[in-house]
């Protein structure tokens, strides 16, 4: 049986049209059996994410047969009346396996190298495996994309680094306290990138988020979102004593914290390291601040610039990646050469044994 | 094999300090961004080689080596190995090596000079086991020193990429600079302790050789001098705050000018060269 893909993703059409052909969960293990019972496919397995949708797929048809079942399966499931042509991708082997595995290893994803994707893999894998809808050869390939996956995360830097501003904030704050455990941070203005920046910083172990925001309601919404508490927008300045981050993103037309203002706090907190993010654009922080002794601070375009450093370096690790599965997928396509050799010298023995059945 | 005395397993052990000393350079070029296993294992084999030359040394006079500035230094130098291989085990502050080769290989170069080791004579400075723990102890002090400021340096180092944004400090395996700063003053206060145990014998040492519990000695004075400076950089840190990069450079500081005067101090001290 042959490996086939067919699927659609951010790649090849617009999210309109890729909810339009997602499984929902509940909905994937009928799908399945209905489509094996079709006769296309002798094992399954369908991905569906907000970026893809995929129909893994082990089957003794001609590919150009198998694919043109697989297409029509997805429209009619879908309930799908136009033609679908450049949407769609579909790949045989070894194309297929080799897909399979950049998309474990995060290579084809709208975010190269992130790693959720594999884990929407192993889902997608459990769940068809649970129905028993896989058999040895997907079971196979789908734990071999799965090493290759793992493989190049750890021998390339394809997923190293933050990509997002909100991620780089965490590694910078990473950087500078030895633990994010017992970090209070403060919140200057609840705008929706300082709400990701303190949702992460929050989600690696910071103690206590505290918000100052002009709408007051909207601070006490997000503070009761956090678990923390929020303040009068004018009061923000009293809390630099026991914080250690300040996300910082008002709508000030001018700068919010300069020098002078800081140096007072700095000495009340006895000179303690102090990270400054500010994402405000105008910024609300002087770059001045940055000259005081254990003060740290990064405006959005330096958070941007390391984020696409990262990316960059992402990006020169495909070629090397590409070459680990070009690598793998040869492997795993001369073991299966040589098991389909050895099974059709087998043959013979098993049809003289069952002869032999017989005339027992 | 007669041939190969303790000074040759010390000129093995400086080699490897070397070698050390360039890969350091070589990850300092790279942003820190490998593994720093080679530089363990570099500075573990020069550890085992240079704990061999000190044993060698000290079965072969009966005493602990401490007796000329060869054997000062050789034991200093050992201390801040011996503590780093002990420190790097946690993987982040393995790192400590890339800055601490460079300094091992410098006093290594220092100690080899054939002028700082002349051959014991039959009176040996320190001939017992009470002065013997007394040198031991303040050499240890001063390569808890020496490790402080080699963390200080680190920290130095890592603190200039964050605060110029400079994507090396983000990029690279280094531990957080909180960590570093702990680290730097850990060790500064095992120095002091240590120092002052080393120091609590001298009294005592100078009653039984000079019949009083205090001399004027350069020596003495300039280890005074040093318990004090370091004394004030630890209460200067606990009751104001001192931090940061100020406090890095004191250690520094502090360290290289025990460095550059000490032997000097000792060669001028008559009370340690009778």
């Amino acid at each position: 049986m042959n490996v086939i893909v067919i699927g659609l993703s951010h790649h090849t059409s617009p999210v309109e049209l890729r909810e339009r052909f997602a499984f929902a969960d509940a909905k994937i293990p009928d799908a399945l059996k209905s489509l094996r019972d079709s006769g296309i496919a002798g094992e399954a397995v369908i991905l569906s994410t907000c970026n893809r949708v995929e129909i893994y797929a082990a089957t003794s048809l001609e590919p150009a047969k198998a694919f043109a079942g697989l297409k029509q399966f997805l429209k009619t499931t879908h309930a799908f009346d136009a033609p679908l042509n450049e949407e769609t991708y579909t790949f045989a082997e070894p194309q297929s396996l080799q897909h399979l595995f950049k998309v474990a290893g995060g290579l084809d994803s709208m975010v190269l190298g992130e790693t959720e994707i594999l884990g929407q893999l192993k889902d997608a894998y459990a769940l068809a495996h649970r129905h028993k809808h896989t058999g040895a050869r997907l079971n196979k390939i789908f734990q071999r994309a799965f090493n290759v996956a793992k493989y190049i995360r750890t021998h390339t830097n394809i997923q190293r680094g933050s990509v997002s501003v909100a991620s780089v904030a965490v590694e910078l704050a990473e950087k500078i306290f030895s633990s994010l455990d017992e970090r209070e941070v403060l919140v200057i203005g609840a705008g929706e990138m300082s709400e990701k920046t303190a949702r992460a910083l929050l989600s690696r172990g910071a103690r206590s988020i505290i918000v100052a925001n002009r709408s007051r309601e909207r601070a006490q919404v997000l503070a009761q979102e956090f678990g923390g508490r929020a303040v009068q927008f004018d009061d923000w300045a009293a809390e630099f004593e026991k914080i250690d981050i300040a996300i910082s993103s008002t709508s000030a037309p001018h700068y919010i914290l300069d020098r002078a203002k800081l140096e007072p706090l700095m000495r009340a907190r006895r000179h303690r390291p102090l990270l400054l993010i500010d994402i405000a654009v105008p910024r609300d922080i002087d770059p001045a601040v940055n000259f005081l002794e254990n003060v740290y601070l990064y405006n959005i375009d330096d958070l941007q610039s390391i984020a696409d450093d990262y990316l960059k370096q992402r990006s020169e690790e495909i070629v090397r990646c590409e070459q680990i599965i070009h690598e793998r997928v040869n492997l795993l396509l001369e073991t299966k050469s040589s098991v389909d050799f050895a099974d059709q010298r087998k043959m013979p023995f098993s049809h003289l044994r069952k002869s032999a059945q017989s005339a027992d | 094999v007669n041939w190969f005395t303790d000074r040759h397993f010390f000129l093995l052990a400086v080699i490897f300090y070397g070698l050390s000393s360039a890969y350091s350079v070589f990850l300092w070029r790279k942003g820190f961004r490998k593994d720093d296993r080679v530089n363990y294992l570099l500075l573990l084999a020069a550890a085992v080689l240079h704990t061999a030359a000190m044993f060698l040394r000290g079965f072969n006079f009966n005493q602990c080596p401490v007796n000329n500035l060869y054997e000062a230094t050789v034991f200093i130098a050992w201390t801040i190995v011996a503590a780093y291989l002990v420190i790097g085990m946690a993987h982040q502050l393995r790192f400590l090596g890339a800055f601490a080769s460079h300094i091992l290989f410098f006093m290594g170069v220092f100690a080899l000079m054939p002028a700082l080791d002349p051959p014991h004579t039959s009176q040996p400075d320190f001939s017992n086991g009470l002065t013997s723990l007394h040198a031991a102890l303040i050499f240890l002090a001063i390569g808890a020193f020496g490790l402080s400021a080699v963390a200080a340096l680190m920290f130095l180092s890592e603190e200039h990429d964050l605060k110029f944004h400079k994507l090396r400090a983000i990029f690279s395996l280094l531990p957080p600079i909180q960590r570093l700063e702990r680290v730097m003053n850990g060790l500064l206060l095992c120095g002091i302790i240590l120092l002052t145990a080393g120091l609590a014998f001298s009294p005592l040492l100078l009653k039984q050789k000079y019949g009083v519990y205090f001399k004027n000695d350069p020596l003495l004075d300039y280890s005074i001098f040093i318990w004090l400076f370091y004394l004030a950089l630890l209460v200067s840190r606990w009751k104001f705050g001192q931090s940061g990069r100020r406090f890095a450079w004191s250690a520094v500081g502090s360290f290289a000018f025990i460095l550059l005067t000490f032997w000097g101090f000792l060669l001028l001290s008559p009370v340690h060269h009778p």
